[in-house]
């Protein structure tokens, strides 16, 4: 099953998502919750804490320091980037805005 | 002064924003209130009773060919103040207001075309003349990628939750710029006890210049779409809020 939660700000996506994570892993599906917000936040929702919500680097900025020569799959960039949460649940953080640029 | 509201999504930047604007305006200041959302929210806190009013595209021409600059700008002869003279909208208390515009799924190139004019006339307006307050969107994704470089002062908008809080740091640091030099302060929203500044003061590590306490009357405003400061005017929110304009206008932040 792929799940994507949308809406407007502060109406509560991040806090639903991981309630939806964290009931599906219990019931026994392998869920990696995907945090697609530059603004990434669901590391707190999930219960990983402050701390590790803001360490968690994104895949992306991993990708681009890491001088990789083939982009490694899915499996691989999920277990070298994500964060396990509480139930099983594994967590990676997409994207984030890390520098002001000009735009 | 010219400001700019920021902060997580749902904080109520554009219930404090509309009311801040106002508040200036009934003192007396020329006040141009700015909503750079494609998903624009302002309007209502306003007192306004549209949801779009983005500039036209008759205000907007290409850059010449051989001619430095951006590619798009306000057409020749037209000033900063002369298209918030002729394209904004007029809120209660002449509070005037424009919109970045709203995004309707499309090609997306009226956006593409109007966001040069709107930031051009954000550089460009009279600052002796103009105060300038402005509603952006919520996140880190848009302040500070130039949307922001108009405001000398920042005012990250944090209720007392985690998810708050740990966006204002991310945003004071994403704001520091210099480039840009401006003053980054926090406005704490729905606070409900009295611990809360100092726990916002303590894990943002802002100075909290406004606390706004949680106000039942800026829920039923938003859900009626009306202006808080018309709806509710003698509310402890509203109150606030025009404490803070009155601090900030004695102050002389700008």
């Amino acid at each position: 099953m792929r799940v994507a939660v949308v809406g407007k700000g502060g109406s509560g996506k991040t806090t639903t998502s991981a309630i939806v994570a964290r009931t599906m892993a219990r019931h026994g599906a392998t869920v990696v919750a995907l945090d697609c917000d530059s603004n990434p936040n669901l590391g707190l929702s999930l219960g990983v804490g402050d701390f590790e919500t803001e360490r968690l680097e994104s895949m992306r900025e991993s990708l681009d320091e890491g001088g990789e020569e083939h982009a490694p799959g899915w499996d691989d960039l999920i277990a070298r980037f994500g964060s396990d949460a509480p139930d099983g649940v594994r967590l990676a953080v997409v994207s984030r805005i890390d520098n002001p640029s000009p735009g | 002064m010219r400001l700019a509201f920021v902060g997580k999504g749902g904080v109520g930047k554009s219930a404090i924003a509309g009311t801040f604007c106002r508040a200036l305006a009934r003192q007396g200041h020329p006040v141009l209130a700015i909503d750079s959302d494609p998903l624009p929210g302002l309007a209502f806190s306003l007192g306004l009773t549209i949801s779009d009013a983005p500039l036209p595209d008759e205000a907007i021409e290409d850059k010449p060919e051989g001619e430095e600059g951006p590619r798009y700008r306000l057409r020749a002869g037209l000033t900063a103040a002369d298209a918030i003279d002729q394209y904004a909208a007029t809120a209660p208390d002449g509070v005037r207001f424009l919109q970045f515009g709203k995004h309707r799924g499309s090609t997306g190139r009226g956006l593409f075309r109007s966001q040069f004019a709107f930031r051009q006339i954000l550089r460009e307006l009279p600052e002796d003349r103009w105060n300038i307050v402005g509603d952006l969107p919520g996140g880190t994704r848009q302040p500070f990628t130039g949307w922001g470089d108009y405001a000398r002062l920042i005012l990250i908008v944090v209720e007392p939750t985690a998810k708050s809080m740990l966006t204002a740091r991310r945003l004071s640091r994403l704001a520091l710029d210099e480039e840009h030099p401006r003053q980054i302060v926090a406005v704490v929203n729905k606070a409900r006890e009295a611990g809360d500044v100092k726990t916002v003061e303590e894990r943002t590590g802002l100075e909290v210049v406004g606390a706004v306490p949680w106000d039942v009357a800026f829920a039923e405003a938003e859900e009626k779409m009306a202006a808080p400061i018309d709806l509710a005017p003698g509310s402890a929110a509203v109150k606030a809020v025009e404490s803070l304009v009155e601090q900030l206008s004695a102050e002389r932040i700008s």
